[in-house]
C-alpha cells in the first residue's frame, strides 16, 4: 500500500494479517496491521471469533443454568467467575452468605488468581522464548488443578459455587494440600524470577515496549493488574472492599512506567500477595455452616425433604424454578485476575435472567491493543499482546 | 479515610465552580459521595435527569438522549465527581419486561471515579423508532469500542462514531440478537471474512497518512478476498436452512 507520511514522503507500507488462529495470538483474535519494514504503522483488531452468545444464552435458562456459562468466560480462573456472578445474585437478594463460605471464597479467588497469573506470565515469556519459565508455572499450576479436582472433580470449568453458597464442602486435608502448593508456587517464581530478572535479553525486550500512561489506562476502563502496571493504585479489594478483604494484611502492587516489564512484574509480585492472603484465610477457616440458611437461595437439608412437607416443596421449586431475584436492574463487581468482572444483572422478578451484561476486563484491554503497539517491532507488538492477558472466552463471551 | 475534619477545609480552599451554585461541599480525595449527594449534583445541573427506581441497589440517572454528552462531559469533569473511567455500555431491550410502557431500549453508561471512588450509572431511554444516540467515542477511548458492541448486539445507533461495525458478530450477520425479538436458535449463514483493508486506511488516515493506492492484500485467506462469496460451501449443501439463502434461515427453531 502506498502512503503519504505526515511529513510528506512517500512509503511503501506492507498488509500483513496476523491471527485469529496463530500461537502469538494465544486464541482467537486478529490484528490487522500496517507495517514499514518491521515497525507497525497502524493495526486495526478483530475479535469475535469466539464469540457464543453469552449473554442471549443466559436469558433461556435459570440462573443456577447460567453459573456454568461463567466459567467459560475467563477459563484460566474460572472460579472467579462463579463466585463474581453469585455475588452479584447475592446482592439482589441482599443475602450474605456465612463465614466459613466467605473464606473458602477468598481462598478459591486467590489461588485462581494465582494460576491465572502463572498461565499469563508463562506464556507471555515463551512468547519471548523463555521457554523454561513456562514449565516452572505450570509445575504448580497443575498442583493447584489436582487440588480442583478434589474439591468438585472438575478441573478448568468447577462451577463450583452456587447462588447462596457452595455445591459442596471441602475434603479432609484441603488446608494440608492448599499450604503445600503455596510453598510451590513460591519456589517457582523464586526460580522464574532468577531467571528473568537480570536477563539482558529479557530487559531489552520489555523495557519501555508499549508504555500505556496513566491517563491513557484510564481512558482505556482498563482495570486490575494492567492500571496497576501503569502506576494507578486501583484494586477492588482496597478500594471497595468486599468478602473482608479490608482486614487482611497485603499491599498492591503498583507500576511505575506501564511497560511490558511492569506488567509482567506486576502480576508476578501480585502472586506473592495473594499467596499471603490465602495463608491468612486458611487461619480463619473453621468449621460452620457452608451455605446461607435462606430458603429462597439453598437447597433444604436432605433429611428434611423426606419428612417435612415445607422442606419438600422448597426443594422442588428450588430445583424446578430456581431463585428469583427481585425485579430491578443491580451492577456488582469484584476484582477478577484480570480487572474488574462485572455483571450487570436486569430481573423481571421471574426465574430467568432478563438480561445478563458481562463486564469482561480484556475487553478494554484488547481495545487499546492497536493504538498501543503503534510505533513498535512486530516481534514486541506479541510480546506485550501477552503482557494484557487477552482471554478469548471472557472477551467475546 | 478518617479525613472527615479535612472537608470543610478542602471545601473553603477550592474556586467555587462558574457561577454554578453549590449545594454540596466538594468531598476529599478517596471519600466517595453519598448516593443522594450525587444525585443532587447532577439534578442542580440537569434538572431533568430523574433517579431509576429499578436500580434499588446502586445509583442509576435517567437523563434524555439529547442531555447525554453535556451529562458525561459533567460527570467526566467536574470536580466533585471526577468519572475519569467509563466501565461499559449496556444495551436493554425491555420489549418482553412485564409491565414496561417505557421507551423500548435503553443504553446503561457506568462511570466510575477513582479519585472519589463513587460510581454512577447513566441510563439514556431510546425509541424503537430512531434508536440513535450521540456518540461519546472522543470523550472516553473506550467508548468506541463499547458502542460498536451496542450497536453490533442491540441495534442503537451512535451518531458520529467514526467506524460503527459489528465486533462481536461477523461482519455479514443482520439483525441484532440480544433484541428480545431475535430468536435464541436462528442462525444464518457466514462465510467471508471481513478484509478490514477500510478499516486500516481509515485507522492511517486518523494518523495523519494519506493512502494513494491500496496495493496488495497478503496473508489473506483465498475465501476471505472480496469477490469470492461462494453460493454454498460444504454445509449449505447438508442444511435446508442454509441452502436457501445467507439469511433465510429464519424459522426459530424452539426455545432451550
Amino acid at each position: 500500500m502506498k502512503v503519504l507520511t505526515p511529513q510528506g514522503d512517500h512509503l511503501e507500507l506492507l498488509t500483513v494479517n496476523m491471527g485469529p488462529s496463530h500461537p502469538a495470538t494465544h486464541g482467537t483474535l486478529r490484528i490487522f496491521t500496517a507495517l514499514d519494514g518491521e515497525t507497525v504503522v497502524a493495526a486495526m483488531c478483530e475479535m469475535g471469533y469466539l464469540h457464543r452468545g453469552f449473554e442471549k444464552m443466559s436469558e433461556q435458562g435459570t440462573y443456577t443454568m447460567v453459573l456454568p456459562f461463567t466459567d467459560r468466560l475467563n477459563y484460566c480462573s474460572a472460579m472467579m467467575n462463579n463466585i463474581g456472578f453469585c455475588k452479584a445474585v447475592e446482592k439482589m437478594f441482599a443475602v450474605t452468605v456465612p463465614e466459613r463460605c466467605v473464606v473458602l471464597r477468598v481462598i478459591l479467588s486467590e489461588l485462581s488468581r494465582i494460576i491465572d497469573h502463572l498461565v499469563c506470565v508463562g506464556a507471555n515469556l515463551v512468547d519471548l522464548g523463555a521457554l523454561t519459565n513456562f514449565w516452572y508455572f505450570f509445575n504448580p499450576r497443575e498442583s493447584v488443578y489436582k487440588i480442583w479436582e478434589k474439591l468438585c472433580g472438575a478441573r478448568l470449568t468447577n462451577t463450583v459455587t452456587r447462588i447462596g453458597g457452595f455445591y459442596r464442602d471441602t475434603y479432609p486435608g484441603f488446608e494440608d494440600d492448599v499450604r503445600k502448593v503455596l510453598v510451590e508456587i513460591e519456589g517457582a517464581i523464586k526460580d522464574v524470577r532468577g531467571l528473568i530478572e537480570h536477563n539482558k535479553i529479557f530487559l531489552d525486550r520489555t523495557r519501555d515496549v508499549c508504555v500505556v500512561s496513566k491517563e491513557d489506562a484510564i481512558s482505556w476502563g482498563w482495570t486490575g493488574p494492567c492500571l496497576r502496571a501503569s502506576g494507578v493504585d486501583h484494586d477492588l479489594r482496597k478500594q471497595e472492599p468486599y468478602y473482608g478483604y479490608e482486614t487482611y494484611n497485603f499491599d498492591t502492587v503498583i507500576g511505575s512506567t506501564g511497560d511490558t516489564y511492569d506488567r509482567i512484574m506486576v502480576r508476578i509480585f501480585e502472586m506473592l500477595e495473594s499467596a499471603s492472603i490465602v495463608r491468612q484465610a486458611l487461619d480463619r477457616f473453621k468449621p460452620g455452616p457452608l451455605n446461607t440458611a435462606d430458603a429462597r437461595l439453598s437447597l433444604p437439608d436432605r433429611n428434611r425433604v423426606y419428612h417435612d412437607m415445607e422442606a419438600l416443596i422448597n426443594s422442588f421449586k428450588l430445583i424446578y424454578e430456581g431463585v428469583r431475584p427481585p425485579p430491578g436492574e443491580c451492577y456488582d463487581a469484584t476484582e477478577a485476575a484480570n480487572g474488574e468482572l462485572g455483571y450487570l444483572i436486569v430481573s423481571d422478578g421471574g426465574t430467568n435472567p432478563y438480561r445478563i451484561k458481562v463486564r469482561p476486563p480484556c475487553f478494554t484491554q484488547f481495545a487499546a491493543f492497536g493504538p498501543m503497539i503503534e510505533g513498535t517491532m512486530v516481534a514486541d507488538a506479541f510480546g506485550s499482546l501477552g503482557s494484557i492477558n487477552i482471554i478469548a472466552g471472557e472477551l467475546d463471551r | 479515610m478518617s479525613a472527615t475534619p479535612s472537608i470543610p477545609a478542602a471545601a473553603s480552599s477550592m474556586p467555587a465552580l462558574s457561577g454554578m451554585p453549590t449545594t454540596v461541599p466538594p468531598p476529599a480525595p478517596g471519600a466517595p459521595l453519598a448516593k443522594d449527594a450525587l444525585l443532587a449534583l447532577v439534578q442542580e445541573r440537569f434538572p431533568g435527569a430523574v433517579r431509576d427506581a429499578a436500580d434499588a441497589w446502586d445509583l442509576t440517572i435517567i437523563v434524555s438522549a439529547d442531555q447525554l454528552r453535556d451529562a458525561v462531559l459533567f460527570l467526566r469533569d467536574d470536580r466533585r465527581l471526577q468519572m475519569a473511567m467509563l466501565l461499559d455500555i449496556a444495551g436493554i431491550d425491555y420489549l418482553a419486561y412485564p409491565g414496561h410502557r417505557r421507551a423500548r431500549f435503553a443504553v446503561v453508561y457506568l462511570f466510575k471515579s477513582l479519585v472519589h471512588g463513587h460510581r454512577v450509572k447513566l441510563k439514556v431511554e431510546v425509541d424503537e423508532e430512531a434508536p440513535e444516540l450521540p456518540s461519546i467515542h472522543d470523550l472516553y477511548k473506550i467508548a468506541d469500542w463499547s458502542e460498536r458492541e451496542t450497536w453490533d448486539q442491540i441495534g442503537v445507533v451512535f451518531r458520529g462514531h467514526p467506524n460503527l461495525k459489528r465486533l462481536l458478530n461477523h461482519h455479514e450477520f443482520i439483525g441484532h440478537p440480544l433484541r428480545k425479538d431475535y430468536p435464541c436458535q436462528k442462525r444464518q449463514k457466514l462465510s467471508v471474512n471481513d478484509p478490514m483493508l477500510d478499516q486500516l486506511e481509515l485507522r492511517l488516515r486518523q494518523l495523519g497518512y494519506s493512502v494513494l493506492s491500496e496495493g496488495q492484500i497478503t496473508s489473506m485467506p483465498t475465501r476471505g478476498l472480496p469477490g469470492a462469496i461462494d453460493g454454498a460451501g460444504d454445509r449449505g449443501q447438508l442444511d435446508p436452512d442454509l441452502r436457501q439463502g445467507s439469511n433465510a434461515g429464519a424459522d426459530q427453531r424452539g426455545v432451550l
